[in-house]
Order: C-alpha cells, then structure tokens, then sequence
C-alpha cells in the first residue's frame, strides 16, 4: 500500500484507528452470548469448552499422560478417546447423568473439589450451562454426525492504532471476533470458545474474551485459535505524536526496496543513509564471497569513478568462487554433511566427499535450485558413488533409518517446517493434522540401504511394497500424502518422485518462501521469519509482501539463486549504513538500516588468516584448505560431537549435530575474548604471516604503514583521530615490529573486525 | 519443619497495573504495557540471593548405580544386592562399602533414594539433569547454571559459570538464553599430570605486559571508530564487558588464583584426596577439581559444575565401583569437611548428580544397565537440613517405595535455596514464556 495523505488525515482525527476493512469500520464489535442448543453436541459444543477453559492444555489435563489421573487429547485432536475418559473410564463419576449438578467435571470446574488448575467457570457462565445441558440430555456421543470446522476468520483482519497518551482518559480498545465456517457450510461465531495471543505485549495485549488493548509503538500480531486453526491480524501501533515525519523519498533500485519503503512509512520509519564504498566493499565481499577484500582490491575499488561500480562489485563477487564456497557451506551445514569412519552408518569421509563435492559442484554451475533439492529428494543408488543419495544418510547419522525422525528434518531443511509436533497432536500453532503428519512420513516408509560391495558402502533405494506409516490414534494407515493434499499420489511408483515434483514446484510457496527466507537472512542478518527454518502461522514474516516478493522472484526466474542475490545486493536497504537515525534506532526486522552481524565461525577464520597472509591447517584435511570448505571429518562415529577445531567449537560453527539452524551459534561469549587477547590464532598468525617485517622492510614512513594494516583488516583507511594515536603509540616505543604488531593486533581484536556492518 | 519463607517475586502484577501504582512511578501507558509483558516473565535482578550464594554441582556422567553407592540391599538376594558389602552410616543407614568416610560425613548431607528419571538415554537424562526438561526439537532449554548466570550475573569479576575440566556435550547448553551466560569450560584438569594450565588464561608467551597494555590501548583507540557509528551500542557494551573480565582475569592476580590451587596446604590438599591413582595408573583427578570448585566459589564464582568417573557399568561393576570411588568418597567427604570448617557449607550447595541409575538385577556380564525409575542423589549445605535421607526404594532398589521426588522437584529445591522461584518463567525467543523449572516442585522436607 502507498502513502495515501487523504486517508491518514481522516484517521488521526480518530482515537482508534482501524484499517479500511469493511468489518472493522463501524463500532467495536460485542461478543455475543452463543444460544446454547437444547442438547449441545460433544464435538461442536463441548469439546470448545475444554479447549477454551484450557482442561486439555499440554500443561493440564492434555499432558501426554494426564495430569492427577484424568487425561484428554491435547487440544482435542482425539475426540473419540475424550468421549470414551469422560464417560466411560469410571461410569456415573466424571459425568453423572443421574444427578448432572455432581458430575466431577462440572464440580472440578468451579473448584467446588481441590482442582489444581482451580475456578475455571461459575454456575451462570455460558461454559458450565453448556456441560450441564449435555450431561441432563444423556451425555450423548455423537460421532459422525456433526459438522466439523473447516476454516476460521478472525476480524478485524489488521489494524493501525495509535498509540495512547498517558493523560488519555478513554484508552482504545478492540473487540476481536472469530468466526468458523463449517463443513455444512453454516457459520458460527465462536469468539467465545477461541484462545487469544499476542507475539509482541509491547505493542499490544489482549484478555481471555479477545479484547484488545494497544500499547507502544510498533508492529506485531494477534492470533486466535479454534478447533485445529490458528489464525492472525497485524497490528500496527504509530507513535502518539509524529507529527514531525515526513517521508523522504529516498530512491528505490527495485522492487525489493519499493515494498521495504512501503512497509517503513507505514511504521513510521526512515531508512538510514547509504553506506560508504569502505563499508560496502567490505560488507559485500563478506556477505558474497564469504572473505576479506585484498589490499590490491580495496584500492581499485576505491580509486574507479565508475557509476556502476557497485554492480560491477556484486557481479565479481558472485561470479567468484567465493560465493560458490559460501553456499557449499550453507547446504552442506543444513544437510549435516560429516564424514567419519564408523562404516555401519554410511557416513564414511568418501560419502561426506561425494555428497559435499556434489553440492559444490551444483553451486558451481548455478543449477536451479528446485533441481538442486529434486535431485536429493529422488537419491538412488551407492552412497559412495552418487552425492545426492547421502541426503538419506547424512540427515541420519545413525545405523537406523527411522522414517519420522527423517521426514522432521527433511521438513525443517526444505520447507523450514516443524512438523514433528503433528506426531502426536495436531499442530497448535499451525495447520498441520496428524493426518497430515502421517501421510508425510509415508513418503519415507520405503526407504532402505542394502550394504554394497565394502563395508562403507551402501545402496539407497525405494521398496516399493513398503506399507505406509499407521495413525496414531486409530491405528489407520495413511498413504504417502503431501502436505495440505486432498488425496494420496499414485501409488505403485517411488512416491519421491512424486514428493519432488510437488515439493520444488514454483507453486509451492512453502519451497518457495523457505528459500527466499533463507537467503535473504544470509545477506541481510536475519530471515524475515525467524528462526528461519520454524515457518508457521502463529510464527508471521516480518514483511509478508517483501517475502512473496523474494518468492516470486526465485519461482518466476528459474530458481536461479544468483540472480535472487544479485537482486537483493543492488537493492538499496542492503546497501543502507548501520548509523541509526531519529526513527529506526530500535529496528532489527524491517531492514531500515544495516545491523551488526558478528562473522560466521568459518569466515571469521579465513578472514584473519586472510588479513594476516597466514596459514592454518585442519586435521584429516590437505593443507591449503580453508575454513570454510572445511566440514567435519572424524576417524570415529559422525554422531555426536564432532567439532575438530577448538576455534570453531569456541565461535560457535554448527557441528552439524542437527539440522537446528540455531546450532550455528553467532554471540560473542568470554571464551572467544579470551582466546583473541590470549590464544594462540592471533598471535600464530600475526607471526607466521610476516605482514609487519615486509611492511617495516619496504621503507614506508609510519603513517603509510598503519593505513595498510588498516586496510589489511578493516578495509578502510584510520580516521584522523585514529591515525594520530596509533602514530603517537609507534613513536612510544621503538618503531620496531612488536609495536606494529600490536597495532595490527589490536585491529584484528577490534569489534569493528568481528562484525560485519 | 518450619514453614517455608514465601518467595521474593517480583511486583506481582496486578498491584503493578492498579492506577495509582503508576502514576507514583510516572509510568506512561506504553511503559506500563511493557511491564506488563515482562511481569509475565522474569528478568536479570527479579529475585534476590537465597541461603546459597553459590553451588558447587559435581556430576558423575555414565550413571552410578545406587546400590552400589547410596542406596545397597544388603538383605535383597545375591543377584539384586550385587557383590560389594556396607558400612554404616553416622546415622545408622548404611552406604556402600566404599563410601567409608562419607559414612563419616553422612549428618552433614542429604541423600534422596527416590529420586524418579524419565529417560533412560544417557544424552536424554543428562539433558533433564543439566535443563531440568527432556530435550524437544521446538525449543533447547538452559542448563542451571546459565538460568543462575542469567539471573544474578557475576560477582568480583569473575565468571558467574564455570566448568571443570569441560561438559560432554550432553548437557545442552544455554538454550534459549544468550550464549553469554554459558560456562566457562576450563578445558584444563587440575588434577592432571603435569602443569595445570588453562586454555587462553595467561598472557600469551613472549608478550610482555607492557606489550599487553599497549595492545589494550590501541584496541581502544579502534573501539572509539565504532562507537561513532552508533549501531547497536548494546553489542560493544556486551564486547566490552567480555573484554573487561578477560584483562581482569588475565592481569589480576587475585582472580587468576582463584584458578589455581597455589596455596592450599598438603593437609588441605591430602583432606580431598590427593594423588589418588585409578588402577591404570592415571590420577583420579576429583580431589583436585573439587578442592577447585571450593577456592572458585571462595573468591565469588556462583556456579561451579565438576565431572567425575565414567560410570555406565554394563560389565563388571564390582571393579568399576572399586576402582574410581575411593577418590570420589574421600574428595566429596573432604569437600564437605572443608566447607564446613570454613563456615561456608551454609551458604554453598553442593549437589551431586548421575544421569541414571543402575537396574536392580546383576546382568549376565556382571554389570548392571540403565534404570531411571528410581534412583539416587545428593544435596548437602546451602540451607538445606542435615543428615537426611530422604525418600526410599524398594526391597530391590527398583521402584520409590516412598517421597518419590522427580529429578525436576531435586532442581527445584535447589533453585530455591538459590533464591529462584522455579516456577517462574524466563522469555524464550522474544515472545514465548518458559518455566524455570520444567514443573519441579520444592521438596520441603529437605529445607532447614
């Protein structure tokens, strides 16, 4: 949406702001007393009661064995098992038909008995009137014969507050009202059985009835839950006094930047400036070729007055090897590729090479990224031979293949999905079913590894005749189904090929987004959902527009991962400084400035040996290699702790234990400041690389000599304060190389160097 | 037993949003809100220090089985009892044969044989001991000493989290909590042959410390060049901070002793155990960790973890026992005795943990395997009472045959003397409240 003046001024002149949707333009909606039915129906009337009173809540009665001897289904996904402890498990108890009033559950409820979870409804409140009425008809079951919800509505759908003042007497508030639609087609207004939550109390709170209260500035959430949905409306909340904004039309490169720009005005925000070529030439050749600029490169770099020498920038770097290194290593961190020498699990240090020098080779040749992952999806054969079949072995790590521990981490890598919580419940905060869930798994039942020709070897394969994965509750088995479908694929062929051409297909916008999430956050910090691989409703993208977009662009090109990134690099909010201004000093998820990002583990290593000449050298590994071609390699067992250099365990680099993208560790901690000031990496390097005696031998004044550490390191060039304090340090003492090489050290200490910015 | 002291809890809520509340603060609406949200959860300073002030914790990785330990059958058949005989207690319980002098100690500790695991994995269980919940793929849980890191913060410079010699790996880590507030993992066995020597703890060979200042000062001056930039001063505070405990822990004196065990006396050092060998020949090492342990919390470290012993006995688990828990007796007896000489035993706790215990039936190779259903631990000094044992198994050390306490309830005891509400919860990932204390509940009985 565009700045649109005559709206804006008709809405500050309103306490309460609601956006321009028809359902929120008139009075604040009541909730309404439902009509409670003559004989209310388990599954449509009573069910809600336990779901909103929270009885089948994980930490009460819905805890996996109950809790003080009475269990129900979490979040009621088994209604059938609930009728049966209600009713059956001790007759005349729980539910008294004889004498409705006694029934424990009613008593349990108004914590007439001890109940640990206490008073949850009185007598005259529309929840015990519901269980009373049921339990006088007979407490009926009535299976089969209700309508179920099959979608829901939460209204208003966004809203823009403004925040309060202190002085205001009338604080604003917002009814919010959820409506479920229902496999009869009729429509009923369940506000009154729906759980509310907000992502950001600081912006806005909401009660147990769905009232909302807005807070602080900012942006956020408010989900309401009914039945297996979880559903959400945006809430903006403005500053109470901005009159001074004024959007500044700042120029747009593309649309990347024209839909951040939208999103800012709507927040009030500015963008900051845009950096200067130092930090853009240091900023991008991290972010791209995963290194340090050169000497030779910064001062070329400087010295072209080209226009477009940004873009020239971007299209060497991308064109480097470089930045096929950098996504080798992302992917392979993502897909655990680990080598050791436990040949029982498959992932010996030749299958880890196979599959690694695959991926390599994929980035090398910028294979479309759907083909990529298709490739893997479908693996067949040795996995000593054919790279993409270790995706079933280096997920694993283990002897055993388990299909649902596989299809977690399968979901989680590709689409950045945590489905496993479907295992035993439906998802409740997504919209994922234990039918989903299961007809998933099944995808993977018929995977099997049939030892090849030496013990390291095994082939990877489909059986065809495998039996599907069987339901949890019922025991039903449920063919191979891909996510939200309607029916199961054809059966008869390997069901991954029929995973793959759903799961890459430019359609699939949980594919799509998973990408476009996941490289955007590489460039800019942070994902637009974060975690990046935990993607669900309750869990919304910062700007949902900008990750359609980034989606888009990847579906409509191809997947072509480099072209994606060139788009993103010669946008302007990639290339904004991290100087904050009046308005963005508190922003992180709206891309309005440049955030500061502590250097990965691996690229923080290759940028000292880098800045210093130096070398370093890992176990099992040729000399020559760098960090971050490097992956794990064991003579032992791949699963476990597999951290072969101390520098990666103490800054944090994945051991690629789990697919977990939190497993790569970016904040600082004491041990990393130790090992700079006192450990040996520095100190080795700064020695071994001889930077200072060839500076000192080549009979360059002082001043020349610091500008050129300074450029080594931190690519750019001292300020002036600096240059004239480190020259009065040098001239301390003897200008000899220990003094240099503490002024190099010091730089490479320097939070400046640890961070990109 | 007295009643408990009502916990220190933050403002509670709804005081903190009645009206007038606020405008005696001057709170704006939007502070209020804020408050609000995080009155949901606890931040750094919410409670205040409890009778411990530190905790010495020393776990035995493997799982030690309790027969063999706290917990024989001397009167259960010969294949439940196993081969090892008793000794009795100061209180006239019995420990196992080879707890001789913590026998001698046994009115100053606490020991519970009903202590009830979920798992018996070792990486599960020891997940549970360290985070007090099973590890979920959704969310990693802090360890202890992280929560109490997070809370309290440091004291006198040091680290408020230190390991000795380091974690396995099992523990988990500071989950969801800032990797700041994780341990500080000596990586060093001070009871090691040879020279005991801390990764990256002295300034490095050939630096002089006039060359350390001068690296001190210029760095400085680069400092000075981002903080211009204004970005994030939340990062260079953080950095800063790092950098400050670093120097003051590589040039002041008084803090790299702590670190050291320079000054002990041999009666000290001989009170733990020291020099004790395993029969390979090898230094059992525990009296020196613990004796470390000791002097750490003496100069101000809050949380101290040791490990000890490799103790998953599938085989033999006579020559097991009797190889490594001479050292572990003497050292935890010492370590106790010492404390308490000292007038610290009030105020340190000392918990000891395994991951597991052992099952009830000796197994065809003599050893016995994993048992979670019940088994035993340790919780002696920072306020807790003396000379307990609390809880019991059965005849056949398999079941709690009473005051079953959950290994969440020992954590939550233990939180509690520290001055924490374990049922309070700590903001996961921005916006998601976690409990504390994965639902333990305080076992009273055990406080003084």
């Amino acid at each position: 949406m565009f700045y649109r003046p005559a709206f804006l001024a008709l809405a500050f002149a309103l306490p309460l702001l609601q956006a321009a949707t028809p359902a929120a333009t008139n009075a604040p909606l009541k909730p309404k007393t439902p009509a409670i039915p003559e004989v209310p129906s388990f599954r449509r009337d009573v069910m809600p009661v336990f779901f909103r009173s929270g009885c089948n809540q994980g930490t009460c009665h819905g805890s996996a064995r109950g809790k003080d001897g009475f269990m129900l289904s979490l979040f009621g996904y088994d209604p059938k098992g609930d009728y049966y402890r209600i009713t059956q498990e001790y007759v005349g108890r729980r539910v008294n038909v004889a004498a409705p009033d006694d029934s424990l559950i009613l008593l349990k409820a108004q914590g007439k008995v001890p109940h640990t979870g206490g008073r949850l409804f009185t007598k005259d409140s529309v929840y015990y009137q519901i269980l009373l009425k049921w339990i006088e008809a007979g407490a009926p079951d009535d299976e089969g014969t209700v309508p179920v919800p099959v979608e829901i509505t939460l209204s208003p759908d966004h809203m823009v507050f403004k925040a309060p003042t202190p002085a205001q007497k009338l604080k604003p508030t917002q009814q919010m009202k959820v409506t479920a639609r229902y496999s009869d087609g009729t429509m009923r207004d369940v506000t009154d059985f729906a759980l509310f939550s907000v992502n950001n109390p600081a912006t806005a709170t909401i009660n147990k009835t769905g009232l909302l209260t807005p807070g602080g500035k900012g942006d956020g959430f408010v989900f309401a839950r009914f039945s297996r949905f979880t559903i959400g409306s945006e809430i903006i909340v403005l500053p109470p006094n901005d009159t001074t904004y004024r959007w500044t039309n700042p120029p747009a490169n593309n649309e990347f930047d024209r839909i951040v720009y939208d999103r800012l005005q709507k927040l009030r925000l500015l963008p900051s400036q845009l950096c200067d070529d130092e930090t853009f030439l240091r900023r991008a050749t991290l972010d791209l070729a995963g290194t340090l600029p050169s000497v030779a490169e910064y001062r070329a770099f400087m010295a072209d007055n080209a226009p477009n020498k940004r873009e020239k920038l971007v299209d060497r770097l991308i064109a480097s090897d470089g930045f096929t290194d950098v996504w080798t290593d992302l992917w392979s961190e993502m897909l655990r590729v680990k080598g050791g020498g436990y040949a029982p699990t498959g992932t010996d240090v030749k299958a880890a090479a196979a599959y690694h020098d695959w991926i390599r080779n994929q980035i090398a040749h910028n294979r479309p990224l759907n083909e990529f992952v298709a490739d893997q999806i479908k693996g067949t054969g040795s996995n000593l031979t054919d790279g993409p079949a270790n995706l079933y072995t280096m997920l694993v790590h283990s002897t055993k293949f388990t299909p649902k521990a596989f299809a977690s981490d399968f979901s989680q890598v590709f689409l950045g999905l945590r489905i496993q919580c479907a295992e035993c419940h439906n998802h409740p905060f997504d919209r994922w079913t234990q039918d989903d869930y299961y007809g998933w798994v099944s995808f993977f039942n018929g995977l099997k590894r049939k030892q090849g020709a030496e013990p390291r070897e095994f082939y990877i394969y489909n059986d065809p005749s495998a039996e599907p994965a069987k339901h949890l509750v019922d025991n039903r088995p449920m063919p191979a189904t891909v996510l939200g479908g309607e029916a199961p694929v054809a059966k008869g062929v390997d069901p991954r090929e029929a995973l793959a051409d759903w799961l890459t297909s430019p359609k699939n916008d949980l594919f799509t987004h998973n990408l476009a999430n996941r490289i955007w956050a590489q460039y800019m910090g942070r994902g637009l959902v974060e975690p990046v691989d935990d993607m669900r409703i309750s869990n919304p993208p910062a700007n949902k527009a900008l990750l359609d977009a980034l989606a888009a662009h990847l579906a409509s090109n191809g997947f072509n991962l480099r072209a994606l990134v060139k788009e993103i690099c010669m946008s302007r909010v990639y290339q904004l400084s991290a100087k904050p201004n009046g308005t963005n000093a508190d922003d992180t998820r709206q891309s309005s400035r440049a955030q500061l990002r502590r250097l990965r583990a691996d690229v923080l290593l290759d940028a000292i040996v880098k800045a210093t000449d130096g070398d370093r050298t890992f176990n099992l590994f040729p000399k020559g290699i760098k960090a971050i071609e490097h992956y794990p390699r064991t003579t032992g067992d791949t699963n476990g702790n597999t951290f072969t250099d101390p520098f990666f365990q103490t800054f944090g680099r994945s051991d690629r234990s789990t697919v977990s993208a939190s497993d790569t560790r970016l904040e600082p901690t004491l041990s990393q400041t130790l090992h700079f000031i006192a450990g040996d990496t520095l100190q080795d390097q700064i020695t071994k690389g001889k930077v200072v005696p060839n500076l000192l031998a080549a009979k360059i004044s002082p001043a020349e000599i610091v500008e050129e550490l300074y450029i080594r390191v931190l690519s750019r060039k001292p300020d002036a304060d600096e240059g004239k304090a480190m020259l009065a340090l040098a001239k301390q003492a003897p200008a000899d190389r220990k003094t240099y090489e503490d002024i190099f050290w010091s730089l490479i200490d320097s939070t400046e160097f640890l961070f990109n910015h | 037993m007295k009643p408990q002291a009502p916990f220190h809890t933050p403002v509670p809520r709804r005081d903190a949003i009645r009206v007038g509340f606020c405008a005696a603060l001057g709170l704006g609406i939007p502070d209020i809100l804020r408050f609000e949200a995080q009155a949901a959860t606890i931040a750094p300073g919410a409670f205040t220090e409890g009778k411990a002030k530190s905790v010495i914790h020393l776990h035995l990785p493997g799982g030690m089985s309790h027969q063999e330990s706290w917990d024989p059958k001397p009167e259960a058949p010969g294949e439940y009892r196993g081969a090892l005989g008793v000794v009795k207690t100061k209180g006239g319980e019995v420990f196992s044969e080879n707890f001789v002098k913590l026998a001698k100690v046994a009115d100053k500790i606490n020991v519970i044989r009903s202590i009830v695991g979920k798992i018996p994995d070792h990486q599960l269980a020891t997940y549970q001991v360290f985070t007090a919940y099973t590890p979920t793929t959704v969310l990693d849980y802090p360890q202890m000493g992280a929560v109490v890191s997070h809370l309290f913060g440091g004291r006198n410079g040091l680290p408020p989290y230190v390991v000795i010699p380091r974690l396995s790996g099992y523990e988990g880590g500071t989950g969801f909590l800032s990797s700041k507030y994780g341990a500080f993992q000596l990586n060093a066995d001070p009871g090691a042959n040879g020279v005991f020597k801390i990764r990256d703890f002295s300034i490095p060979n050939g630096v002089s410390l006039e060359q350390f200042e001068r690296r001190k000062t210029a760095r400085d001056i680069v400092e000075q060049h981002m903080r211009h930039l204004e970005a994030d001063p939340d990062k260079l505070n953080t950095m800063d901070e790092f950098n400050k405990s670093a120097y003051s822990l590589l040039t002041s004196e008084k803090s790299r002793k702590a670190f050291s065990l320079d000054g002990e006396t041999d009666a000290t050092r001989e009170l733990y155990g020291k020099g004790l060998k395993l029969k390979n020949g090898q230094p059992a090492a525990i009296a020196e960790r613990l004796l470390l342990a000791r002097r750490l919390v003496e100069a101000g470290v809050r949380f101290v973890t040791v490990s000890y012993g490799s103790w998953d006995a599938h085989t033999a688990i006579k020559d097991i026992s009797n190889d490594q828990m001479p050292a572990l007796d003497q050292a935890i007896a010492g370590l106790v005795t010492d404390l308490d000489q000292r007038g610290m035993l009030d105020s340190t706790l000392v918990m000891v943990t395994t991951e597991f215990g052992r099952t009830p039936k000796i197994n065809a190779g003599n050893g016995r395997d994993h048992w979670a259903r019940c088994y035993s631990m340790l919780l002696a000094g920072g306020g807790t009472t003396r000379g307990q044992i609390y809880g019991a198994s059965d005849s056949t050390a398999a079941e709690p045959a009473r005051d079953a306490v959950p290994v969440e309830d020992y954590l939550a005891t233990a939180y509690r003397q520290l001055g924490i509400d374990s049922t309070q919860k700590l903001m996961a990932m921005g916006a998601r409240p976690v409990e504390i204390g994965g639902g333990g509940k305080v076992v009273t009985s055990l406080l003084s």
